[in-house]
C-alpha cells in the first residue's frame, strides 16, 4: 500500500515512467529528485498518516524498498507497531 | 528613450474567459455579480460576490493543479497575452524581458486553506490521531506574493527581473507602470506585466465586511448592486480575476513585424500621506497630471476615461472633483465609466483588466457603460456613460485610474500608435 501510494504520486505529479518501479535495484537516487520534490513526495504520506516524518535528508542515499521500510518503520512506531490503514486517495 | 508598446493581452474575469467575451460582455452591460458561495454566505447571508467566469485549473496543464489560485488565475491570462503577442517561451533575448505583477493580497486562498485545515484538525483532535502541524510542504512557495511572478517567469523562461508590487487596490496598474519606465528608459526591451487577485474565501471575506465598504444586495436585481456614481450607491464587490499584457520597445516590436495594440505613453503616481483608506483630491490630480504630461497630451486628447470608481459614498465624489480639477471644460466632453459596475472590485487585478478595457475601447471605438447608473448623484455630474454602451466613438487616447487604500494613486494613458 505504501509503495503504491509514493509510486502512485511519483508516476502522476513527477511524470516518472511507472514501469521504473518495476526495477528490484531501484535507487532513491534514479528518481532524479531534489529535496523540495522528496518532502513533497513525504508529505502524500504524511497527509495519510497524521504526522511528519523525520529528517527526508536520509533517504537519497538509500534504495527505493529501503526508503519504503524506513518509513513503513517510522509509521509503525507512532501506531504502536501496527500499519494503519492508507487511503489511496489524498486528502488534500 | 524608447516607446513602448502594447503587443498582446489577455485576461480570465467575472466578465468573461478571454478579452473579447470580457469586453463584448461589458458593452453588452452584463453584471457578474451574484450571492456569495455556500461556505461565505453561512456567515454573510447577503455577502456578493463576482467570481472569475472560468475555473483556471481546469484552462491549465495539470501540473499547476494545486497552486494557489491566483497564480492559476495569471498564468491564464498571461496565456492569452502571450499568444496575441506571437511571443513563445524561451525567447533568443530572455535576459532582456521581465516580469512585472501586481497583487492585493498574495496566496490568500492558500493562508485560508492552511488555516482552516488546521483548525479543523485541532477541533477534531479528540476523534483523530492526527497532528494539526502537518501540512503541504509547499505553502509557502503557493502564498509568497511573487507566486505568480515566480510561476511565469519560470514557465516562459524569462531571466529579466521578475517584481511583484503589492499596493491594494493600485498593485497591477504600479506593476504596468513600472515595466514601462523599465523598457523606456532602456533597461529592457520587453515584459509580460500581470495583475491578478483571488480572494473570494471565508477569511478575506469576514475582513472586508468588516470594513464596511461592501454593497448591500440591490432588492430588485442582485447582479447591479454595485452603483458606481449613483445616488443610490452603497459601495462596492468584491471580484476576482487576473489580467496581463505585454509590453515592448518600438524597434523589438518593429524587428519582428508584431501587430501592435496601442502605445502606453504615460503614467503617473503619488501618495496622499494622509489616510488609510479616505482619498485626497490634490494627489490623484497630481498623479493624472504627471501621466497626461508624460503622454505630451493636452486634457482634451483624452476621449475615455475608465475611473477607480469603486462605488463608495467619498470616493466616487472625490474622484468626480479630481477629473474635473484635471479635465478643466474638457471634462464636460470626457466619457467616464466605471466598469467595476460590472466586473465588481478585482483590487490587486482591478488596474490591469480596467487598462485592457481601456485599450479595447479605443481600439473598438465603444465605450461600456456604468451598467447600474440609473439615479445619478448630483455631486458626481460628469458623463459616467450611464447604463448602456455607445459606439462608433473616435477615440485616440484614453486613462486609466488606479487609487488605493494606503494613499497611493496611479494614473495610466495609451494612445493610438502611429
Amino acid at each position: 500500500m505504501l509503495k503504491e501510494i509514493i509510486k502512485n504520486y511519483l508516476v502522476d505529479s513527477k511524470s516518472i515512467p511507472a514501469e521504473t518501479f518495476d526495477a528490484q535495484d531501484l535507487r532513491v537516487s534514479d528518481l532524479g529528485m531534489d529535496s523540495l520534490d522528496m518532502v513533497e513526495m513525504l508529505f502524500e504520506v504524511e497527509d495519510r498518516c497524521g504526522f511528519q516524518l523525520s529528517d527526508p535528508t536520509r533517504y537519497p542515499t538509500m534504495s527505493f524498498a529501503e526508503m519504503i521500510a524506513a518509513i513503513e518503520a517510522e509509521i509503525r512506531e507512532h501506531n504502536n507497531g501496527e500499519l494503519p490503514e492508507l487511503s489511496l486517495e489524498a486528502s488534500k | 528613450m524608447a516607446r513602448v508598446l502594447i503587443t498582446g493581452m489577455g485576461t480570465l474575469c467575472p466578465l468573461g474567459a478571454d478579452t473579447n467575451s470580457a469586453f463584448n460582455a461589458a458593452l453588452a452591460g452584463l453584471c457578474a455579480i451574484r450571492p456569495a458561495q455556500p461556505d461565505i454566505a453561512k456567515w454573510l447571508p447577503q455577502g456578493l460576490v463576482a467570481p472569475a467566469a472560468a475555473e483556471p485549473d481546469l484552462l491549465l496543464d495539470k501540473k499547476y493543479a494545486a497552486i494557489d489560485r491566483a497564480t492559476q488565475l495569471a498564468l491564464v491570462a498571461v496565456q492569452e497575452a502571450m499568444s496575441e503577442a506571437n511571443f513563445g517561451a524561451l525567447p533568443e533575448d530572455s535576459e532582456r524581458v521581465g516580469v512585472y505583477a501586481g497583487i492585493g493580497f498574495g496566496g490568500a486562498q492558500t493562508v485560508d486553506t492552511l488555516y482552516q485545515r488546521f483548525y479543523t484538525s485541532v477541533a477534531n483532535a479528540a476523534n483523530e490521531k492526527r497532528n494539526p502541524v502537518v501540512m503541504h510542504p509547499l505553502s509557502v512557495p503557493r502564498m509568497m506574493a511573487n507566486a505568480p511572478a515566480a510561476m511565469v517567469s519560470m514557465h516562459y523562461g524569462l531571466n529579466g527581473p521578475s517584481h511583484t508590487y503589492s499596493v491594494a487596490c493600485a498593485s497591477s496598474a504600479v506593476a504596468i507602470g513600472e515595466a514601462f519606465r523599465a523598457i523606456r528608459d532602456g533597461y529592457l526591451d520587453a515584459a509580460v506585466v500581470i495583475g491578478t487577485e483571488a480572494m473570494l474565501t471565508p477569511g478575506s471575506m469576514l475582513a472586508w465586511n468588516a470594513l464596511r465598504v461592501m454593497a448591500k444586495p440591490d432588492v430588485h436585481d442582485l447582479s447591479h448592486s454595485c452603483r458606481p456614481f449613483a445616488k443610490n450607491r452603497t459601495g462596492f464587490v468584491l471580484g476576482e480575476g487576473a489580467g496581463a499584457i505585454v509590453l515592448e520597445s518600438e524597434a523589438r516590436a518593429k524587428a519582428r513585424g508584431q501587430e501592435v495594440l496601442g502605445e502606453l505613453c504615460g503614467y503617473g503616481c503619488s501618495s496622499d500621506a494622509n489616510h488609510l483608506t479616505a482619498p485626497s483630491v490634490v494627489q490623484q490630480v497630481r498623479a493624472m497630471r504627471q501621466a497626461i504630461e508624460e503622454a505630451d497630451l493636452m486634457p482634451a486628447q483624452i476621449q475615455y476615461l475608465n475611473a477607480h470608481g469603486t462605488a463608495t459614498e467619498v470616493g466616487d465624489v472625490v474622484e468626480t472633483q479630481s477629473i474635473r480639477t484635471v479635465f478643466g471644460a474638457a471634462a464636460e466632453k470626457l466619457m467616464i465609466s466605471s466598469t467595476k459596475s460590472m466586473h465588481g472590485h478585482l483590487i490587486g487585478a482591478s488596474g490591469i483588466v480596467e487598462f485592457i478595457i481601456s485599450v479595447m475601447a479605443m481600439n473598438r471605438g465603444a465605450i461600456p457603460p456604468t451598467a447600474t447608473l440609473d439615479v445619478a448623484d448630483p455631486k458626481c455630474d460628469l458623463d459616467y456613460v450611464p447604463l448602456t454602451a455607445r459606439f462608433d466613438c473616435a477615440i485616440n487616447a484614453v486613462m486609466s485610474n488606479s487609487f488605493a487604500f494606503g494613499g497611493s494613486n496611479v494614473s495610466l494613458v495609451a494612445r493610438r500608435y502611429a
